[in-house]
């Protein structure tokens, strides 16, 4: 627990981040939209506009001598523009509401459709649609293989949809010869904006790739910082362990000499004390031997009681404390909550209160089942019944799990074999459909040492 | 799972509407199909022509017949010279009619551009069409880059104008269809002369005889193919060059005006069939060169070449947006292609058809013959055919206009300020061989 909070905080740092992160991504990439719209829109209407102009002053057939094509509609090139500009506006609208994948997915390829189909109308006069494009792309797109493939696309389009290099293979109007209609000085000034624009559009998508390589490389460095720290922790908690389980040991072992020397020790002494004068007695009066031996007989049972209450002592942390069905429904819940697996527990036995040994017995095999159910058998559910059949107790854990063809031993089975067989009861195996514990043991009901 | 189906019923019933809903408006469209046609009023060379529809509004009428349904439009009197700016204009806004007439001096420029629909793949398709029916010369003047973009409708080759009545005063006889060079040098030699005793000659041999007329018939061409070179070290470019030097130097420098050949002092000018046409008829006959007997010849013969001139057709084309492009080929193939079309040319336009037997037929000689007067011998279908085949067509490139005109007012100033014609040349190659790489 003490691991766990700086670990939550930290999450929550990333989190925040990127949130910051994907704001500053969304900002970017709508100034990028917002510039190729007016970029596109801009370029098309100026050419309708220019058109209607030559038409209007009777300069149409002194213009053609100097293009080398011209746009077959004027009006439907503008037309096409605008509403191409309004949809990928609402496609990238769109993908800040929705956040299912796919959907998102779905609108990056309709405007990849959009994009072309401008560029194509406007004949790769403008083509920085396509960095706008490959900036979406980026940061859409999961999984390294597609993402490189759209990458080269984008690349690939933006330095092959070149007016120059295209318009040797086809006739291409030219947004130059447009311009090229007005006076000089009007000229200039059509260029300057024309370059600003495809410079700042240019500026733009560095300063995005800039971001987001900066973004990713930070997030890489936070991973890395997190991943460093849970391996330190997890160091400190291995060293813990096997420090907490050293202690342990020799304290259980003290307790235990402690206990052997308190009781066993006294007890063993006092019979051995007992018996050496019961020797020497027994010749002068075995009236008084008998009466001896009487005496030592109480004080062994007096000492089997020690024993038992000692070993009482050392019995499992649930058991000591609560009863065997608290104990088993506490395991459980643990259980469950430990290993996503659901455990179903079913008794009819209203009052589970049998000899230490036996329930002790009870709990470790049922622990064991379920541990090699979840373990080997891979399983997502278990049952677990107890219940009485004359003298005996029937104790069966099932599950749903992988099973196992041949049952081997050390397979966790062990132990159980040898835990039901001191107290002389048998256990069997299956393994064909789940895998299967079923256990007989007799009880001894009331049976009492006293 | 029913949402997803009930979505894929409503997209697909929707798609389904669509396309019906289509299919119905296209069916209903097919029912009243206009096709626009470009065309301008009055002659391709610029001689009065009184009735330039008629042959249109026949062919019009025609078609129609055949295609219930269709309407052919045509915006009706715009002039030869508004003619490029109006259809430039029209085609800017993306309005160019879906079939034109393409002015000579708009086809390259038109075919670079891609305006006109590229016609291989009709010819290729249409088993009715024959390529050799029309003449060769006329048919390549489509050609843009080996890609024929238009056919011809009307072609005009050049011929030789002759003074009959001059001729006879000097006792000179009518050059043979297969004259040469050397004969009409004699001849402007012998006819050159003072006739007032001014000491000044005012009579000539010939006017407006040009450098590009020497050269078609000594077999040479200006520029390749291709239009990426010159030709003008050509030996048949240097000689025809020199040889209307020659000419010109016979006249003493004197300068010679259209007034000289109307006046009847000039024996020979080289004018187009559509001229000779127009003015060997009534009404015209009269107000031009009436004062004596003229005819025709071919152009004589240079050293390398034959008795070959210019031919120059009128082009029509096809838009390449056109969306009714099997009726526009079949509008096309009426005009330019259909006989009873062409023969209608040699009754109501001034030019000659380009289909070789509409051109060479009796019908034709009996409908040129009918303006005549008696004593004038009609240009024979033969001859005429043979001129137009064999006529000079020069290679189709988009700066053949910018680069003939700059060639052409250069040679008249190496003909004009007396320069050497070699050196000269040689400079000009140079300097138009960069033009056209430009």
């Amino acid at each position: 627990m003490t691991m766990k909070s700086p670990d939550g905080a930290d999450r929550g740092e990333v989190d925040r981040m990127n949130e910051e992160k994907d704001k500053t991504v969304i900002l970017l990439q709508g100034s990028m939209l917002a510039l190729n719209v007016a970029a596109v829109i801009l370029i098309s209407t100026f050419i309708y506009y220019t058109t209607e102009k030559i038409i209007y002053r009777y300069d149409a057939r002194s213009f053609l001598d100097g293009v080398t094509a011209i746009p077959k509609n004027p009006e439907n090139v503008m037309h096409t523009c605008i509403i191409a500009a309004v949809f990928l506006i609402v496609s990238f609208l769109f993908r800040q509401i929705v956040k299912k994948y796919q959907l998102m997915i779905c609108s990056m390829l309709f405007d990849l459709v959009l994009c072309f189909m401008v560029i194509y109308t406007l004949n790769f006069n403008y083509n920085g649609l396509l960095l706008f494009l490959f900036a979406t792309m980026i940061s859409l797109v999961k999984g390294g293989k597609v993402k490189v493939a759209l990458v080269a696309l984008a690349i690939g389009g933006y330095v092959l949809a070149d007016y120059e290099l295209l318009s040797i293979y086809m006739p291409l109007y030219h947004l130059n010869s447009y311009i090229q209609y007005y006076p000089a000085s009007t000229q200039q000034i059509f260029y300057g904006v024309f370059n600003i624009l495809i410079s700042l559009n240019v500026v733009l998508f560095i300063i995005y790739c800039v971001y987001v390589i900066n973004a990713q490389r930070g997030t890489i460095e936070q991973i890395n910082e997190l991943y460093h720290e849970i391996q330190t922790a997890n160091e400190q908690l291995q060293e813990y362990a096997s420090m907490t389980e050293k202690m342990t040991q020799t304290k259980e072992r003290n307790r235990l000499a402690r206990e052997i020397h308190d009781t066993l020790g006294h007890t063993l002494t006092g019979i051995a004390t007992g018996l050496d004068a019961c020797l020497a007695l027994i010749d002068i009066s075995p009236e008084q031997t008998k009466k001896q031996l009487k005496l030592l007989s109480d004080v062994s049972r007096e000492g089997i009681k020690d024993v038992r209450r000692s070993v009482n002592e050392l019995r499992p942390d649930a058991l000591e404390r609560l009863s065997l069905d608290a104990a088993i429904r506490k395991m459980i819940i643990d259980m469950s909550q430990a290993s996503d697996v659901k455990i179903y527990f079913s008794t009819e036995e209203k009052h589970l209160k049998f000899d230490e040994d036996e329930e002790n017995a009870i709990y470790r095999v049922i622990q064991e089942s379920i541990t090699n159910a979840v373990r080997h058998g891979k399983a997502g559910k278990i049952w677990i019944t107890l219940k009485r059949q004359n003298d005996m107790i029937l104790l069966s854990i099932k599950d749903n799990g992988i099973g196992a063809k041949e049952i081997k031993s050390g397979f966790g089975t062990k132990h159980i074999k040898e835990r039901i067989e001191m107290l002389h009861g048998t256990v069997s195996f299956d393994g064909s459909d789940g895998f299967t514990v079923t256990a007989e043991i007799p009880i001894r009901w009331g049976e009492n040492y006293d | 799972m029913k949402r997803k189906q009930s979505i894929m019923m409503a997209v697909a019933g929707i798609l389904v509407a669509g396309l019906s809903a289509y299919g119905i408006c296209h069916v209903h469209l097919r029912k009243n199909i206009t096709l626009e046609f470009g065309m301008f009023t009055g002659s391709n060379w610029d001689v009065a022509q009184a009735n330039s529809f008629t042959i249109i509004d026949k062919a019009i009428a025609k078609f129609e017949h055949a295609h219930p349904g269709v309407t052919v439009h045509y915006y009706s009197g715009i002039r030869k010279d508004d003619y490029s700016e109006w259809f430039s204009r029209k085609l800017l806004a993306g309005e160019e009619p879906d079939i034109f007439m393409v002015l000579g001096t708009d086809f390259n420029q038109f075919a670079s551009m891609g305006v006109m629909k590229n016609l291989e793949t009709f010819i290729e398709e249409d088993t009715d069409f024959e390529p050799e029916k029309y003449f060769t010369s006329a048919f390549v003047s489509g050609q843009y880059e080996s890609v024929q973009y238009a056919l011809p409708y009307e072609t005009v080759p050049t011929l030789m104008f002759v003074n009959k009545t001059l001729l006879t005063q000097e006792g000179i006889d009518m050059p043979e269809e297969n004259w040469t060079w050397e004969d009409f040098y004699e001849i402007c030699k012998k006819v050159t002369r003072d006739t007032d005793g001014d000491g000044v000659p005012d009579q000539f041999g010939s006017y407006n005889y040009d450098w590009m007329d020497a050269l078609c018939s000594n077999g040479g061409g200006v520029f390749n193919k291709k239009g990426t070179e010159a030709a003008l070290t050509d030996s048949r470019v240097v000689e025809a060059v020199k040889y209307v030097r020659s000419i010109n130097d016979l006249y003493g420098g004197e300068k010679l005006t259209q007034e000289d050949f109307n006046g009847g002092r000039v024996a020979f000018m080289p004018l187009t069939f559509a001229e000779y046409r127009t003015y060997k008829t009534y009404p015209y006959k009269i107000r031009k060169y009436a004062n004596f007997q003229w005819d025709c010849v071919t152009m004589p013969a240079g050293e390398q070449g034959g008795n070959i001139s210019q031919v120059d057709s009128l082009l029509m084309g096809i838009s390449a947006n056109t969306k009714e492009e099997k009726l526009a080929w079949e509008f096309l193939k009426l005009l330019t292609y259909d006989e009873e079309s062409q023969m209608n040319i040699f009754y109501d336009s001034q030019g000659a058809s380009v289909l070789k037997t509409v051109t060479e037929s009796q019908q034709m000689e009996q409908v040129v013959q009918e303006d005549m007067e008696e004593g004038d011998t009609v240009i024979n279908g033969k001859l005429l055919g043979r001129v137009i085949e064999e006529g000079h067509v020069e290679p189709q490139f988009k700066k053949y206009e910018q680069a003939m005109s700059l060639t052409d007012s250069e040679i008249n100033k190496i003909l004009e300020e007396d320069k050497d014609v070699d050196s000269n040349l040689k400079i000009l190659q140079r300097t138009i061989n960069e033009y056209l790489i430009q």
